[in-house]
């Protein structure tokens, strides 16, 4: 593997994508903001615009990076440089795994200082902020899967829309888990066994998603 | 043994609705080949698979001493290529474009690219989104050139341009090759473009290779004889005839194996010969196809 052609091929991304980067961290300070002093209803309409700012994000990578190369036609510029599949491959999942990370990390910390500290003061909320975010992680790596391994814009945004309604159904499945619903209102934080399950699940998720993306994608034998 | 940029040995590749068989072509280094054929004939998937972006079914390549797929990192360092569907990046700059591939070719001479940026009159800050067409395939074409490859591939560079941006984008190429010696390898439908550039001629139809020679010697063998049968005289039988069009009485042979002594042999056989006309390189490659065609249907 040559490394140094994937760092090149991620900076690359990272600088074409540096507007999206720097656009959501505003967007995602706003939200925050409004979920720190909106009151009740600000605090669940914040947490909605969070949560789609991040899922924005995902969704607008996936496409521009992956699904446009192909329908821009600037894959055949990418793919003439001295690169193999593998490398491709490489590039574009760490890329936009690490460009993704960046927003996400940052406004799931900022999510995590707001519960923390007053006034909100919601502690007991930290084990389902923490499940709901990795699910969003996941959700996205699935996306990022859907576009890599099928290049089509159809499928990625059936990828987004399926990811949208699993992380409904997947939300409320995990506040009915008794041993998290029950501490979550409290300010006390109570981390259960459950939890750390479902974080292990969802972790284990991603590592399969991307890691069965890169087998995949490594034994395609046309580039074009 | 002569020294081969490219060498393609009996290569093949099935799709669903169209299959490349038994491809077999030699680019010797330093020579400018035309690859010529119409829409759909396989040009693009047999310089895919020359770059190693398609893997061949059957059959052995070899770009720059570098085996094909496997080696295609290593052969690409020294390959410029160019395709007519390929576009860079709308949102980026000329100058970006130039950085990135500086970054990544060892051999990436920025005083010739610079020179090139003036000769294709390309202004660096511009973005490639306000670029047009022509402007797109100079600055596709200044990529490829200022990496200095030891190979250069151009898969229809001239296709889509108006009348105006092809005679630019051609007469700016020729300046460029009459700089120094490359291996090229220029593929088009065509015939005008190629026949400008080429010093060897390939044509491919349907997936297969029909001819391939030194382009003078293609132009030398290939003639039409306009002949004159006197009534009740058969068509004399000449060697390498591809056509036979005309009425009984005026045949017009078109033949890609012409030599002097065609005439004589004509006229021992009583038929008169009006003329013997040289053909245009459009006119060999459409007689080719039809008679390629024609030999497959038969």
């Amino acid at each position: 593997m040559n490394f140094s052609m994937v760092k090149r091929l991620i900076l690359k991304d990272w600088y074409l994508q540096r507007w999206l980067i720097l656009g959501s961290l505003p967007a995602g300070a706003i939200t925050l903001g409004i979920i720190a002093l909106g009151g009740n209803a600000g605090f669940f309409l914040g947490i909605l615009l969070l949560v789609t700012v991040i899922i924005a994000v995902g969704g607008q990578l996936a496409v521009a990076t992956m699904v446009s190369e192909r329908k821009e036609q600037t894959l055949a510029f990418v793919i003439s440089l001295p690169i193999s599949y593998r490398e491709y491959t490489a590039a574009k999942i760490l890329g936009n795994l690490l460009i993704f990370l960046v927003p996400w990390i940052t406004l799931v910390l900022g999510s995590f200082a707001l519960l923390m500290f007053p006034p909100a003061l919601h502690l007991g909320l930290i084990p389902f902020v923490a499940i709901m975010a990795a699910e969003i992680l996941t959700s996205t790596c699935l996306i990022f899967a859907v576009a890599l391994l099928s290049e089509s814009q159809g499928w990625t945004v059936g990828a987004i829309i399926v990811g949208n309604l699993a992380l409904n159904g997947f939300g409320y499945f995990v506040g009915h888990i008794p041993s998290i619903a029950n501490g979550m209102w409290s300010a006390p934080l109570n981390w259960s066994p459950a939890a750390s399950f479902l974080l292990l699940g969802e972790f284990t998720t991603i590592a399969l998603l991307l890691g069965l993306t890169f087998f995949f994608q490594s034994r395609k034998k046309d580039f074009l | 043994m002569k020294d081969l940029s490219v060498h393609f040995a009996g290569v093949s590749k099935k799709y669903p609705h169209f299959a490349l068989e038994n491809i077999n072509l030699e680019l010797p280094t330093g020579s400018i080949m035309g690859f010529i054929g119409a829409n759909g004939a396989g040009k693009s998937t047999t310089i895919r698979i020359l770059m190693g972006l398609v893997h061949q079914d059957q059959g052995a390549v070899h770009v720059l001493g570098h085996a094909m797929p496997a080696e295609q990192v290593a052969a690409k360092l020294d390959i410029g290529f160019v395709s007519e569907d390929m576009r860079l990046y709308k949102s980026a700059t000329i100058a970006w474009h130039m950085e990135f591939i500086r970054s990544i070719y060892p051999r990436w001479d920025q005083s010739y690219a610079e020179s090139l940026l003036q000769r294709f009159d390309l202004k660096p800050q511009q973005k490639v989104k306000g670029l047009s067409h022509g402007q797109r395939v100079k600055a596709a074409l200044l990529l490829a050139l200022a990496r200095r490859p030891r190979l250069l591939v151009l898969d229809e560079p001239t296709t889509g341009l108006d009348p105006v941006a092809r005679h630019e984008v051609l007469g700016e190429l020729m300046a460029v090759l009459a700089d120094e010696e490359r291996t090229i390898l220029f593929s088009s439908h065509n015939t005008q473009d190629v026949e400008q550039i080429s010093d060897q001629i390939t044509f491919i139809d349907r997936g297969r290779i029909i001819d391939s020679d030194d382009k003078e010697i293609f132009l030398d063998r290939w003639r039409r004889l306009r002949l004159v049968l006197p009534p009740e005289a058969t068509l004399p039988r000449l060697p390498g005839i591809v056509q036979v069009s005309g009425s009984d009485r005026l045949p017009v042979l078109t033949t890609n194996s012409f030599e002097s002594a065609m005439v004589s042999a004509c006229h021992d056989m009583g038929a008169t010969v009006q003329a013997v006309d040289s053909m245009t390189l459009e006119e060999i490659f459409v007689a080719s196809v039809q008679g390629g065609r024609e030999r497959q249907t038969v």
